[in-house]
């Protein structure tokens, strides 16, 4: 054990420092390649040298010249005659120079390119009429393209057009055609006949018609893909600033569902493509994130202006490249990198400020006073006790005074705090005794705690490059403060990217991808409204000093904010390094190199704390860091060979990467002062930890693709892949994927052509998923645990399960992809049923074995549903406004089809007994369930509210009420009697909804006219539905002292109120109208939201004259509003809602402008 | 490179391709030779595996499979136990211990405190039903796991001492008889697990409930298993903190006085568990003097076995019981000393009851109990109580509990012998006394019990047991003992005959995840 670890540390060094080396080799591609840019002619200009060689053959003298200059020649040996002897002799000479005397009087031309000088013959005939030719090479828009490559036709003669777009070719014969090419433009032939000028326009390659569609480990035309792939609108990263990426693709993608439940700023949103396969979380089926190659957890720290493109890859048969991991579908990322020709400095702003969506109204202090004090009254009348509250020290007992010692304000009126009124205080008859005043001050919640929050966003980006190298940065700072005024989130991001054509075989890009972010949370969940103080509450004490509240955890929030000193940081970095070698041709290898880090620190220090008078003086502290090193490495091939009509494009390879995870934790108490919030300071340390993890992935993986002239397409793709953290019999599996495709279009009896494009699509493929295996799950583990008695100890901390493997999820996908009138309106359609077999959960253990779960692969569920996208430009081209519409809906539908055997009917796992009226039987429902589903509520339904005592009375027995005393009242809840037994119990609850959704989708409508455009964006979530814990809350007042919401004026307060809220008692004490799981607080949380409205101007050309190439401005409202009938302060996600940062709705103003 | 055997690794290989390649190019380009030679080197880079890289051993766990190898193993794995052990006397805010709970917590030892929060009445009413259905039995069954892994597995490995690999398992033994009979006498029938859980054969995971004789023919025969790996030696380990001959003793008459009382054992069990009484007082144990160092004062002489308790390790305490949710302003300074700080429980108070029944000459009285007083204007008025058996410490204005949690103690023995003795028909007031003379030490003389009828002297244990006992977790088991339940439990008093109620209720979640194990009539909610 302990050699091991020596030699897996001494691994690591080398390891180490072979990692400088390859940060050098990063470090130099980039410094090329943006060198290289701005340096064409530094080498024939810079390089001079030396030669005095007598009768020596040419070959031999641009040998010399290679080995001294980082020159080299190109010729063909059988035309270039390099074989004569010459003399040669030169002082401090350039290249050009040398070469000008070398082939004085011969028939040999060279072209300088770079470093590579071309050598070629120049036909004599040819050469009496030939000329120069010279013109300018421009874009569509007018501006010079540098980098064009001239080339006469069917000779490797030519030249590259100057920073102005010009370029020269001297000796041009008549009757030749010159090739202008350009990566991403169209290829240009001109013949040349007389002319001596010729200026020409490139043309960009329309991306429309030929789509190229990342699909996972290379492109592929979107003509030619038979899987089911969604291409993410990048348009939706233009204006809306999103501090998580993630967010971006909400609504956006069909079949994929991204909800927000959290509106701090930097956290995460739920992504699950296609419903998830997980039993237990299926909002925790997070996808696959693959950026630039490297795997990555999280969409967090991405910065939206480095993303080029963004595909989902969503049936089995697409993902399968990925194998293991590939089951919750393939997000693709590829950031920015330069491109050929254009040299780009682009500063974009955008500024935001944020108010809160959706929110509770609170009473106001005077009516808090009367709900409180009658509802005690009220529940007094069976627990005597709580009379306390009214005279005492509380949030609405009048036991409180103008001094230190009670912490709210409500008391009587005295001649002593009789000024107060004059300060601002209140007053009011006591609902309980008319005859006496209350006097009390009140606070605003809101006013207190949130704000209008103001949020930056500044990003830089200088890209450029030629046909030699191309290079792009980017940095990116944002700044968003968050709703609650203690909390935001800052980030800095870094894109650093170079690519170098080492000749023309080779190419090696390098990059560098950096972010720094920091989150400052709200630790006390301000928003989650358990915590809301009462209005009445002293914020400030008499003499000016904060007021601490009665209890620490439930008090003054400006004072509790005081108390926490925090930080916590992340650094993720990625280096990769990849390449692109042309062996022959076909046949190319790409292999790429990364190393991506997270580095997380967090440290935590709670001063000296007044807890209601309690001072309390522990000084907690604490710290952590975690560090997960992940070096990836993926060797492909690709081979690609026609014949004739036949097509074949094939790829295959190797992939490896590991993750070793360091983590570091340390905690103490004791420290003297407030001032170090350190662990230095601390006196007594109380828990120190670390612990070092790792998991090892490799796979080989290939895909064929074939096409027969375009018209029957058929992919093969498969992958064997290996995880270390699998049991040992089952390390290893294979996940193959197969897919067909017809495009009826190309077919000649197609009678429509272009009007109607048609490609009929099918699919089968396997993928496996083991996210959530510990990297000891499978052995089982004895884990430190706490001394006893001074000596060590271990306990059992996990079961064995060597049978632990994959989860293997089976997609069948069938699928369409319509083009009509030319693609003017395009359609995508697929319907997938998915199996998931020995699906990965927490089996549940009976509690008698000691253990509450095992982790294993006992199950399987189905996900069966459709995914449909439409886009068109509603507007021929040619109309002066353009408006494209997109829509996209998806419906899944999950169904558990097998469970672990456990003896119980259906293998149910948990679950609630309920009478079923139709069967007048107790069942089961809910829980897990073969054939059943994910995710069902069940809860008592209420029927009415009681208008009278005798009414109340007459109903059934109320088993919930607490207490002996089960009698019911006025302004109780009738609740459904199921069973009809009169008797209301836990049987009598009923279904009330499921907390996951099955139908969602979103729309979007860009119209432009001249530089205007305008953006409406909008998506929705149905069918989930949400317990609002947070409502019950406060309607019961379930803390005792919290804050009431005005929704209490609408409850039942006499005979005759029409309401569905029941009388308020304090505390929801003995009558358990509220807590009991109501149908009340089940709310359908469908919603549609209005996500984005923009409006947005690109200035003219004209207008801009030279100073700038572009300048655009936009204004935007995101989250603008929520259609739905929830309640609660978020509505996206379903299940249980105990208080949710309230989403924000942003106001953004942008600004965009290049150089 | 690590060694010519060794696998290089997959990174070394990267590394040195990445050099390859960066170092080759050059030559490429410049004398454009057939490549073949370094595209086989490629190819054959990316072709190997090294499929060792996927068994790793983990380095800040052990696996199953290395486990079990030495004595070491063996003494963590049983510490581990006793940790594990010690959770189930700890209380966490305003829930009690499990021990607590099942203990005592539905006795009228108990009063809700300060706050209305509902599970301290519902143990103290006895108001069971689907809103709540009382303790768990995951986490005992856990450390019944873990006792099982010991039992199992240590016998294979070799000990330098036999003596110590025998006393192993005797620690383990105990332990298992020590919670299913805690856990017997709380729901009655039990699910039996003699054996480590250690595979999901849905036929060893699923049992039904073994009857309650049954179940304590296995308590008791664990019982036998440990005094016979003990072996002679009648001594205490240092510290007490574990299982001893003596303490396993006291188990086997607290075992045996509930049979012969409860399960009808008669004569026979109360012979048994006078006998085995008898025995511990041939070891080294005694009365302390003062009451209150019994719970302070580490490893004293009254103890049989206690958990261990520290700063570090955390404790077993009665913390649930010794907390206001607010400290009132105007209480003295010197019982602020006592009482410390509020920690926001105050959930459980000690009934008036039963604090009434100490007598102001009864050491045990302020060393058990401490009642506050606010003084405003010169006016003093009652607070309310805090138990301060097993203290603690205050420092940094927080409440530490360092103090040793006794599960059996000498003064019990005493007890258990009178009622033994009682029970047999013999005079118990010579253990009673000895008892009471500590208690009441100058005044003892008014104090002095004379034997009297059987119901009168078994009525006098029962509350000499009250008195001495209170808050250690056993008041709700003596009364089920006595069968005094519905008589002495206020909220029992309208009950009689509801004998169902004398056991607990089963959760919800033991129902939903045991198909075969059935509720306790009469809790059919």
């Amino acid at each position: 054990m302990k050699k091991k670890q020596i030699l897996m540390t001494s691994g690591r060094d080398i390891w180490r420092s072979k990692l400088c080396r390859s940060m050098r080799i990063i470090l130099f591609v980039l410094f090329a390649a943006v060198s290289q840019v701005f340096a064409t002619d530094l080498y024939s200009q810079s390089t001079r040298l030396s030669l005095d060689m007598k009768n020596t053959e040419i070959k031999d003298v641009l040998q010399v010249i290679e080995s001294r200059t980082p020159f080299f020649f190109m010729y063909n040996a059988a035309q270039v005659d390099v074989t004569n002897k010459v003399n040669i002799q030169c002082e401090n000479k350039s290249v050009p120079e040398i070469l000008d005397v070398l082939f004085r009087d011969t028939n040999v031309a060279f072209d300088i390119n770079n470093r590579q000088i071309a050598l070629t013959m120049v036909e004599s005939n040819l050469s009496q009429q030939a000329r120069k030719v010279s013109g300018k090479v421009t874009d569509s828009s007018g501006s010079p393209l540098p980098g064009v490559t001239v080339v006469i036709k069917g000779t490797t003669r030519g030249i590259i057009t100057d920073t102005d777009g010009r370029y020269s070719c001297p000796n041009i014969p008549v009757n030749t055609i010159l090739q202008f090419s350009f990566v991403g433009m169209k290829l240009q032939e001109i013949a040349v006949g007389s002319q001596t000028n010729i200026n020409v326009t490139m043309i960009e390659e329309t991306i429309g018609i030929e789509e190229v569609v990342a699909v996972g480990y290379g492109t592929m035309s979107r003509e030619k893909i038979t899987t089911s792939i969604t291409k993410f609108d990048t348009e939706v990263l233009k204006n809306v600033p999103f501090s998580n990426l993630g967010t971006a693709l909400q609504g956006t993608v069909s079949g994929l569902r991204v909800a927000q439940s959290d509106g701090q700023p930097g956290s995460n949103p739920t992504i699950v493509i296609r419903g998830g396969t997980s039993l237990t979380n299926p909002d925790g089926s997070a996808p696959l994130y693959i950026v630039d190659g490297v795997v990555r957890p999280r969409l967090t720290d991405l910065n939206q202006n480095e993303i080029e493109s963004m595909e989902i890859l969503k049936d089995a048969a697409a993902t399968s490249i990925y194998g293991a991991k590939g089951a919750n579908g393939v997000v693709l990322i590829t950031t920015k990198s330069g491109k050929a020709g254009k040299f780009e400095f682009t500063y974009a702003t955008n500024i935001t400020v944020s108010t809160p969506t959706m929110v509770y109204d609170f009473l106001p202090a005077k009516d808090y006073l009367y709900f409180m004090r009658k509802g005690i009254a009220e529940v007094s009348k069976k627990v005597p006790s709580v009379l306390s509250y009214l005279d005492g020290p509380y949030a609405c007992g009048t036991g409180n005074d103008l001094t230190n010692n009670t912490f709210f304000t409500p008391q009587y009126l005295t001649p002593e705090n009789q000024h107060k009124l004059n300060e601002g205080w209140q007053s009011m008859p006591d609902p309980l005794d008319p005859s006496k005043t209350i006097i009390f001050d009140e606070y605003d919640y809101y006013d207190l705690l949130f704000r209008n929050a103001l949020s930056q966003n500044h990003s830089l980006t200088a890209s450029g490059g030629n046909e030699m190298a191309t290079f792009n940065i980017m940095l990116g700072y944002e700044n968003d403060q968050g709703l609650v005024k203690i909390s935001g989130y800052k980030r800095y991001n870094a894109n650093i990217s170079g690519s170098i054509k080492v000749n023309e075989k080779v190419k090696v890009n390098a990059r560098v991808m950096y972010s720094n972010s920091s989150q400052e949370r709200d630790r006390d969940y301000a928003y989650s409204f358990r915590r809301v103080e009462a209005p009445t509450a002293k914020i400030y004490f008499e003499d000016g000093s904060l007021c601490q509240g009665a209890k620490i955890n439930l008090s003054n929030p400006l004072y509790r904010y005081t108390i926490y000193d925090d930080d916590n940081e992340e650094d993720n970095t990625t280096f990769s390094i990849g390449g692109h070698w042309d062996i022959m041709p076909g046949l190319a290898f790409e292999p790429q190199f990364s190393l991506y880090l997270i580095h997380r620190n967090m440290r935590y220090f709670e001063k000296a704390y007044y807890n209601g008078q309690n001072y309390e003086t522990d000084r907690f502290a604490e710290a952590n860091f975690s560090k997960t090193t992940q070096p990836q490495a993926d060797l492909m091939f690709s081979y690609k060979k026609d014949f004739g009509k036949h097509h074949f494009d094939t790829r295959a390879g190797y992939s490896y990467y590991s993750q070793d995870y360091y983590y570091l934790y340390a905690a103490g108490y004791g420290a003297t002062s407030d001032f170090i919030p350190t662990l230095n300071a601390c006196s007594e340390m109380d828990d120190i930890t670390s612990t070092v993890d790792k998991v090892v992935y490799m796979g080989y993986l290939g895909r064929l693709n074939y096409d027969y002239n375009n018209k029957y397409l058929l992919t093969l793709t498969g992958r064997y892949d290996g995880a270390s953290q699998l049991g040992k019999n089952n390390k290893w599996g294979l996940f193959p994927g197969v897919s067909m495709g017809w495009n009826l279009h190309n077919e000649e009896f197609w009678p429509l052509a272009n009007l109607l494009n048609v490609k009929l699509r099918g699919s089968y493929g396997v993928n496996g998923n083991i996210s959530g295996i510990g990297s000891s799950t499978a052995q089982g583990s004895y884990s430190v645990g706490t001394q006893y008695a001074g000596n060590g100890t271990f306990t059992n901390s996990g079961m064995v399960n060597e049978s632990l493997s994959w989860e293997r999820s089976k997609t069948f996908n069938i699928g369409a992809d319509i083009g009509l009138f030319n693609k003017r309106i395009t359609m995508m359609i697929d319907v997938y049923r998915r199996v998931t077999d020995d699906l990965l959960s927490n089996m549940s253990l009976p509690p008698s074995t000691g253990w509450s779960s095992i982790y294993t692969n006992l199950s399987s569920m189905q996900n069966k549903g459709f995914d449909f996208e439409l886009s068109a430009n509603i507007l021929p081209v040619t109309s002066a406004i353009q408006w494209n519409f997109s829509f996209n809906a998806a419906y899944v539908k999950n169904k558990i089809l097998k469970l672990p055997d456990n003896g119980v009917e259906n293998n149910r796992i948990g679950g609630e007994l309920v009478w079923d009226p139709k069967t007048r039987k107790e069942v089961w429902k809910g829980g897990l369930q073969e054939g059943g589903k994910i995710g069902e509520m069940y809860a008592y339904k209420q029927v009415g509210i009681y208008q009278t005592d005798a009414e109340a009375a007459a109903g059934p027995v109320d088993m919930l009420v607490k207490g002996e005393d089960k009698s019911k009242y006025a302004g109780d809840v009738n609740w459904l009697d199921v069973d009809g037994n009169n008797i209301i119990n836990s049987l009598d609850r009923v279904y009330m909804g499921n907390q996951y959704p099955n139908f969602y989708g979103g729309f979007s409508n860009s119209l432009s006219y001249k530089n205007f455009t305008l953006v409406v964006r909008a998506d929705y979530i149905t069918g989930h539905t949400k317990l609002n814990t947070t409502r019950a809350w406060f309607l019961a007042q379930a803390q005792g002292f919290n804050h009431l919401i005005t929704d209490l004026y609408k409850s039942w307060q006499e005979e005759g109120d029409k309401t569905d809220i029941p009388k308020f008692y304090w505390g929801d004490e003995t009558q358990n109208n509220l807590l009991r799981g109501s149908s009340l607080f089940h709310e359908k949380a469908d919603y549609l939201a209005l996500r984005e409205v923009t409006l947005a101007y690109s200035f003219p050309k004209s207008l801009l004259k030279n100073v700038v190439s572009g300048l655009s401005v936009n204004i935007t409202g995101s989250n603008l509003y929520y259609f739905t009938k929830a309640n609660g302060t978020s509505t996206e996600v379903g299940g249980e809602d105990d208080g949710r940062y309230p989403l924000p709705r942003n106001f953004t103003f942008g600004a965009k402008i290049t150089l | 490179m690590t060694g010519g055997t060794h696998c290089p690794g997959i990174l070394h290989l990267v590394q040195k391709l990445l050099y390859n390649i960066c170092s080759t190019i050059n030559e490429i380009i410049m004398k454009r030779t057939h490549k073949l030679f370094i595209f086989l080197i490629v190819a054959a880079l990316a072709t190997v595996s090294c499929e060792d890289d996927l068994n790793i051993t983990p380095v800040s766990t052990i696996t199953v499979a290395s486990y079990w190898q030495t004595e070491e193993d063996a003494d963590a794995a049983l510490y581990g136990t006793f940790a594990s052990f010690r959770g189930a006397a700890s209380c966490s805010y305003a829930v009690p211990s499990q021990l607590f709970a099942m203990g005592e917590a539905r006795s009228e030892t108990m009063a809700p405190g300060q706050l209305l929060y509902p599970a301290a009445r519902y143990y103290i009413n006895s108001d069971f039903s689907i809103l709540f259905t009382g303790p768990e039995w995951t986490s005992l069954y856990r450390i019944i796991h873990n006792a099982n892994l010991v039992l199992k597995y240590v016998p294979g490995i070799e000990f330098k001492s036999q003596e110590k690999k025998d006393n192993i398992l005797a620690q383990a033994y105990a332990i298992r008889a020590f919670l299913y009979f805690r856990m017997v006498q709380t729901w009655g029938d039990l699910p039996l697990r003699l054996e480590p859980i250690e595979t999901v054969n849905p036929d060893v995971l699923y049992i039904e409930r073994t009857p309650k004789n049954e179940v304590f023919n296995v308590i008791k025969d664990d019982i036998d298993k440990a005094i016979t790996l003990f072996g002679n030696d009648n001594s205490f380990p240092d510290g007490r903190n574990v299982w001893s001959r003596p303490a396993v003793n006291a188990l086997k008459a607290d075992v045996y006085l509930w049979t012969g009382k409860a399960e009808g054992g008669g004569n026979a069990d109360f012979t048994t568990a006078l006998n085995a009484l008898n025995e511990i007082e041939t070891s080294d144990v005694g009365l302390l003097d003062n009451f209150s160092q019994v719970f302070t004062e580490k490893g004293n002489k009254e103890i049989l076995f206690a958990f261990y308790g520290d700063k570090v390790e955390g404790a077993a305490s009665t913390a649930s019981l010794m907390n206001f949710q607010d400290n009132p302003i105007g209480i003295q300074d010197s019982i602020l000393q006592i009482i410390g700080p509020a920690s926001g429980s105050g959930f459980w108070y000690l009934s008036d009851l039963v604090a009434n029944q100490f007598t102001n000459d009864d050491q045990r009285k302020n060393a058990t109990f401490c009642d506050v007083y606010t003084v405003s204007d010169g006016v003093e008025s009652y607070y309310g109580r805090v138990v301060v058996k097993t203290p603690g410490i205050v420092e940094y204005n927080q409440r530490k509990f360092i103090d040793d949690y006794p599960i059996y103690r000498y003064a019990e023995v005493l007890l258990m012998k009178a009622e033994a003795k009682n029970a047999l028909g013999q005079d118990p007031s010579a253990e009673i006394n000895k008892v009471r003379e500590r208690a009441y030490t100058e005044s003892y003389n008014e104090h002095i019990f004379v034997n009297g009828s059987k119901t009168q002297n078994d009525e006098a244990i029962l509350k000499e047991r009250l008195l001495e006992l209170v808050t250690e977790g056993k008041r709700w088991h003596d009364l089920v003992r006595f069968g005094k339940a519905f008589e002495l439990v206020p909220a029992l008093q309208d009950n009689v005959g509801d004998d169902y109620l004398l056991l607990f209720p089963l959760s919800k979640n033991i129902l939903a995840q045991e198909p075969k194990v059935k509720q306790n009539p009469g809790y059919e909610f």
